[in-house]
């Protein structure tokens, strides 16, 4: 079954890995892609990281629609929820010391789109452990990116190196054929 | 259907009932709220509250006017801190203060102030651009627990990341001239509170109560879904004069609500509106 939705979270200790990922994600990827970096309140992130992606990647408003072969960053300061086919911000209170963090996408995520969403999750971080299990429980498709040891998840969630990611994303989104690779 | 599905889909129904009969009870409509929003904000007060479902909360906020109060706290997140935002602060002083200096006298509302540290924080902008003695500063909020704390013009007491915020914004002289020290707390200046005046105003119920050349409403509206959010912008857009400025927070858009065309955006603010019709 395809996914209509790619969620990613990652601390910032992986920043350059994200950009790699960015950088080889397919040009005519038929799905929105939501990011949640770790960030400061002044980072400038949205214009580095889409220098080198193929996909247009910016900061949506609240209640912005979601568009597929876009990437969504959530801006600095608030929380990014995904509300079926819209982001819906909040100034909630940080989680683990972020904001945005990942557990909060995540679990919006799985409660928007359950089983038809598909998450990657940079190991580094204690947030966005339970959002991915929550995700995990509602059927969504879940990866660990990044080091086992450091991953702190247990062996039910599938882990991966960056060089694995295009593999394990042609399992659940349908790529049109006929693509170059990079 | 997997056994997460089925809990989320009781958990679900739950939380349906919960909000109609917290709006057929107390007429506090939350159905018309952002859902993802308000299922963090309602699971979070689960947490606090040491209850384990939706269906135990529906009991004691039915019964008990208390427990209604601290939901509705729990669902606020109204700035925590004075000059929580130095670029909004900044951006007033130097935009909209200049445009308020040729007025005869301003009317200013802050929609959902909270605790009032942001509608305190106003005042003092206001009261050093020497705008104080024309202004009236209406600060509403849906819910009345947090205007009775608003209202004793006590505030935790500011740190010195706080302070710095304070001069970084262009304050004109020390934050701790504004209040007094009572221990963690912050008791701010009487003229401050003076002419501050708190009232309890729904924003999804309520009508427009009067007209402002100010409407401060600052990531308040991302708590509503679509509809409610455009027809809170009817609200706002009533409400304001000709002229008047709108702001909003630094990621609220007015460009797909139905008065988009009423307002220009001031160049290189944080959504910073004037209404042009």
């Amino acid at each position: 079954m395809s996914v209509g939705l790619l969620v990613v979270g990652a601390p910032r200790s992986a920043a350059s890995d994200v950009e790699v990922l960015l950088s080889r994600l397919p040009a005519l990827l038929p799905v929105p892609v939501v990011l949640v970096q770790h960030r400061g309140p002044l980072d400038a992130l949205a214009a580095p990281l889409g220098r080198r992606c193929p996909l247009s990647v910016v900061e949506p408003d609240d209640k912005d629609d979601l568009v597929p072969g876009r990437v969504h960053l959530a801006p600095a300061g608030y929380h990014l929820l995904v509300d079926r086919g819209t982001v819906c911000l909040s100034v909630e209170p940080p989680e683990h010391g972020c904001r945005p963090s990942i557990d909060a996408l995540f679990d919006s995520t799985a409660d928007s789109h359950g089983a038809s969403a598909a998450a990657l999750l940079f190991a580094g971080h204690e947030d966005g452990l339970a959002g991915l299990g929550r995700l995990r429980s509602r059927g969504g498709r879940v990866a660990v990116v990044g080091e086992a040891e450091e991953a702190g998840v247990g062996p039910e969630v599938e882990r991966l190196s960056l060089a694995d990611v295009d593999g394990w994303l042609s399992r659940w989104v349908h790529l049109p054929r006929g693509r170059v690779s990079p | 259907m997997s056994a997460g599905d089925s809990a989320a889909a009781l958990e679900a129904l739950e939380a349906d009932l919960l909000l109609e009969g917290v709006a057929r009870h107390w007429g506090f409509d939350l159905r018309s709220h952002a859902r993802p929003l308000l299922l963090r904000r309602l699971r979070q007060h689960l947490r606090e509250e040491r209850l384990a479902s939706f269906s135990a909360l529906q009991a004691r906020v039915l019964h008990d006017n208390e427990a209604l109060e601290a939901l509705l706290r729990t669902l606020s997140c109204a700035e925590p801190t004075l000059f929580t935002d130095v670029a909004f602060f900044q951006d007033f002083r130097a935009r909209v203060v200049p445009v308020l200096r040729t007025w005869p006298s301003v009317r200013v509302w802050h929609v959902g102030c909270g605790t009032g540290e942001g509608t305190h924080a106003l005042a003092i902008l206001l009261h050093e651009e020497g705008l104080w003695s024309r202004c009236r500063l209406y600060a509403s909020d849906a819910c009345e627990g947090l205007l009775s704390d608003a209202r004793t013009g006590v505030v935790p007491l500011p740190d010195a990341a706080a302070a710095a915020r304070y001069v970084e914004t262009g304050g004109k002289g020390r934050l701790s001239s504004w209040y007094t020290r009572d221990g963690d707390w912050a008791q701010l200046r009487p003229e401050l509170r003076e002419r501050i005046f708190f009232t309890q105003h729904n924003l999804a119920t309520d009508g427009s109560f009067n007209e402002f050349q100010v409407v401060v409403c600052r990531d308040v509206l991302l708590a509503f879904d679509r509809t409610l959010h455009d027809r809170a912008h009817t609200r706002l857009h009533e409400s304001l004069a000709r002229f008047g400025f709108l702001c909003l927070g630094r990621k609220e858009s007015l460009s797909r609500t139905p008065h988009a065309a009423a307002y220009e955006e001031l160049e290189d603010t944080g959504r910073i509106f004037r209404r042009v019709t």
